[in-house]
């Protein structure tokens, strides 16, 4: 699904991801963690296609293609879907007509006709349900005053709208009350299937207990120093993350 | 000193005066005028970003009423719009292609007709004094052409709007059209004033509207430019208002060579309320200019500006907006508000609000900002599949959807975004 070879990016000059591997294979759920500041926000928009950060060196194959030659749009048409660390308010756009627009671009690239009023509605419905999102968040404008949780839950929405082949998923976790990541991991694990893959960055043991991951790894200083199962992220909450940065004995 | 430089004489020497022996006077003292008043340059306050060196370099004529209707001119512009229709081409008004209103109360008839009949009563011909203040305001006084006469009488509904069209066509023309609107008291219209050209049309088009909304009567006026060819477009409307009457502007900028609206309100009777909304999408070498006055002379009463402003390519804008509350006006609310995103790097605005308090209970807030599209927003929309042409429509979309809104019909403010969308290449 997703293949990146010694990925290099750096923005305004100054490097940020020093040479990062990483294999997601299709159906997979791999877990970043690592300390802040370390990169993991930063390889999440370098994937999305952000356009401040400047790839150096190395590749990133999605599912046979590259990547990194595609512009933000397409490589969300083509499957790739981000929920942001920190969602943006667009005043004025409102959450249905964002999705329609995204919907209907997303099946103009893969040559269907814009989806129908009745079918729009009825999949808002739908996803909307999944993710337990209030109609009256649906029908304001794109994240404005919306709390920071609903704004995640709002991701999560998005993401249910679009099916994407892999989802990253940017501390989603952060700013959720109890309830609120119950009902978000439910979301994303209804969502499991054998060919969607998900790369969920948190710093919390707490979400990987609703979203159980095949990996784990760490991210530091643009590099992932060590990768292991999901005891690897109970072993992490335990000791912090000094245990792993220091030299291998 | 009068600038009445050899450039300007000659700009306006071979123009024809005014024909309305209605308007001999106001003419005479236009021409008078002319020579006394100085010549907008980049040396006066209120014309220093909108000098009219590159208009007066050219001189102009006065074109000939018509015959018939071009072939050019939409006579119904607006699609789906059940609108009475006056059609003017050139400033004169072509009987064949109008539908004026006809019922009890409302009296619609061109301009002149309404000075021949001695409805505009001695020393009643003028309100705006606008020759008086300014040289663009003598130039059109001088050569006032014909327009709409819009008469409503007390407690009267116009039942459909009234679509006033006006086209310009030739080559150096110069065109100034007048308009009167009085609405009698507790009476209510909708006016929509829609300006277009042919393509190739250049010269001036200088053209006031006067209006007088009586005591709780409400006129609601959009006003839609939308010129192709080269014209310099002059606009002056003076509206007063009686107690508890409502008045509402959209000026709308779809498209124009060179713009400077002029919009002056004077609220004269406690408890009035005015909206003043306008949008401005200039691209290329465009120039639009608003300068808007917002008097409030009496307590009690309210208005609301809000005028936003894309600007692109190498295009300019200017905002002025100025909010007297005299002395006597207390308990006014007014808000204005400017907004303006520089899409370009060689756009720019000169925006500048202008607020002069004398009141001590008032309530007003103002604000003016300048900015970029929010990339950020670009980033999040197009990270969801959306390209980069559709989410800066959307963007767009956003930022002045408030303003279409408020217009007076759904048809016209359709029609005015699919014009801007067709213009910009957004969808
Ligand atoms: N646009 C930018 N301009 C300048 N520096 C940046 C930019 N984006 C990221 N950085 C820097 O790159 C480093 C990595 O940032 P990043 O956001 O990827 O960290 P993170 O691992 O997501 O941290 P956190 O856990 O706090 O979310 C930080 O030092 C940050 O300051
Ligand atoms: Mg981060």
């Amino acid at each position: 699904m997703l293949t990146i070879k010694n990925l290099h990016a750096q923005v305004d000059q100054t490097a940020i991801l020093k040479g990062l591997d990483l294999e997601i294979a299709p159906g997979e759920v791999h877990a970043i963690m690592g300390p802040n500041g370390s990169g993991k926000s930063t390889l999440a928009s370098v994937l999305a296609g952000r356009e401040d950060y400047e790839v150096t060196q190395g590749s990133v194959d999605f599912d046979g293609s590259d990547l990194l030659d595609m512009d933000a749009s397409d490589r969300a048409r083509e499957g790739l879907f981000l929920a942001f660390q920190y969602p943006v308010e667009i005043p004025g756009v409102s959450n249905l007509n964002f999705m329609k627009a995204a919907i209907n671009a997303q099946r103009e690239h893969r040559g269907m006709e814009a989806i129908s009023a009745k079918d729009f509605l009825a999949l808002v419905k739908e996803k909307s349900a999944l993710v337990e999102l209030a109609g009256r968040l649906r029908d304001r404008s794109v994240n404005e005053g919306f709390s920071g949780g609903e704004k995640k839950r709002n991701e999560i929405f998005q993401m249910a709208m679009l099916e994407p082949k892999l989802a990253i998923l940017d501390e989603t976790d952060s700013g959720l009350d109890i309830d609120a990541l119950r009902i978000v991991s439910q979301g994303v694990n209804a969502m499991r299937e054998a060919g969607r893959s998900f790369l969920v960055i948190t710093h919390y043991q707490r979400l990987l207990d609703h979203i159980v991951p095949d990996h784990v790894h760490v991210l530091s200083d643009g590099k992932i120093v060590k990768s292991g199962t999901k005891d690897l992220a109970m072993e992490l909450e335990e000791k912090g993350y000094d245990w792993i940065k220091e030299p291998a004995v | 000193m009068a600038d009445t430089t050899p450039t300007s004489k000659a700009f306006w020497e071979g123009l024809t005066p005014s024909v309305s022996s209605g308007l001999a006077s106001v003419a005479e003292a236009g021409r008078a005028a002319l020579d006394r008043l100085p010549v907008p340059t980049r040396r006066s306050e209120r014309w220093k970003y909108s000098p009219l060196t590159a208009m007066l370099a050219q001189p102009l004529n006065s074109p000939e009423a018509p015959h018939g209707i071009p072939e050019d001119v939409h006579v119904q512009p607006i699609p789906g719009l059940d609108a009475y229709r006056v059609v003017l081409v050139n400033g004169h008004v072509v009987t064949e292609a109008c539908d004026f209103p006809v019922a009890e109360g409302v009296i619609c008839m061109p301009l002149f007709q309404a000075l021949d009949e001695g409805r505009l009563q001695g020393g009643d011909a003028d309100w705006s004094g606008y020759h008086e203040r300014e040289w663009v305001g003598a130039l059109h006084a001088a050569h006032a052409q014909d327009g709409v006469y819009l008469e409503l009488e007390e407690g009267v509904t116009l039942d459909r709007p009234l679509l006033v069209h006006h086209h310009v066509t030739g080559s150096n023309v110069a065109v100034c059209p007048r308009h009167r609107i009085v609405m009698g008291d507790q009476s209510s219209a909708e006016v929509l004033v829609w300006h277009s050209s042919s393509s190739e049309a250049t010269g001036m088009v200088n053209a006031l509207l006067e209006g007088h909304v009586g005591r709780g009567a409400r006129l609601g006026l959009d006003k839609v430019q939308n010129e192709q060819g080269k014209i310099f477009h002059l606009a002056h409307e003076h509206v007063t208002q009686a107690s508890d009457s409502t008045f509402r502007v959209h000026s709308m900028t779809v498209q124009g060579h060179w713009v400077r609206n002029e919009l002056n309100v004077a609220q004269k009777g406690r408890g009035a309320h005015t909206i003043m909304h306008g949008v401005y999408l200039p691209k290329d070498q465009e120039h639009v200019d608003n300068h808007t006055t917002m008097d409030h002379t009496v307590p009690n009463c309210t208005s609301s500006e809000l005028y936003k402003g894309i600007l692109y390519d190498r295009s300019t804008g200017v905002f002025n907006g100025k909010v007297f509350v005299r002395q006597e006006a207390q308990q006014t609310n007014a808000y204005q508000q400017n907004a303006n995103i520089v899409a370009d790097q060689g756009a720019s605005i000169n925006a500048k609000p202008e607020l002069e308090i004398y009141a001590d209970d008032v309530k007003c807030s103002h604000g003016c900002t300048v900015g970029q599209f929010d990339d950020e927003a670009l980033f999040y929309l197009k990270s969801r599949g959306i390209g980069e042409r559709a989410a800066r429509a959307l963007m767009v979309q956003a930022f002045i959807g408030d303003v279409l809104a408020g217009m007076g019909s759904e048809e016209v403010a359709a029609e005015v975004e699919t014009l801007l969308s067709e213009r910009h290449g957004w969808m």
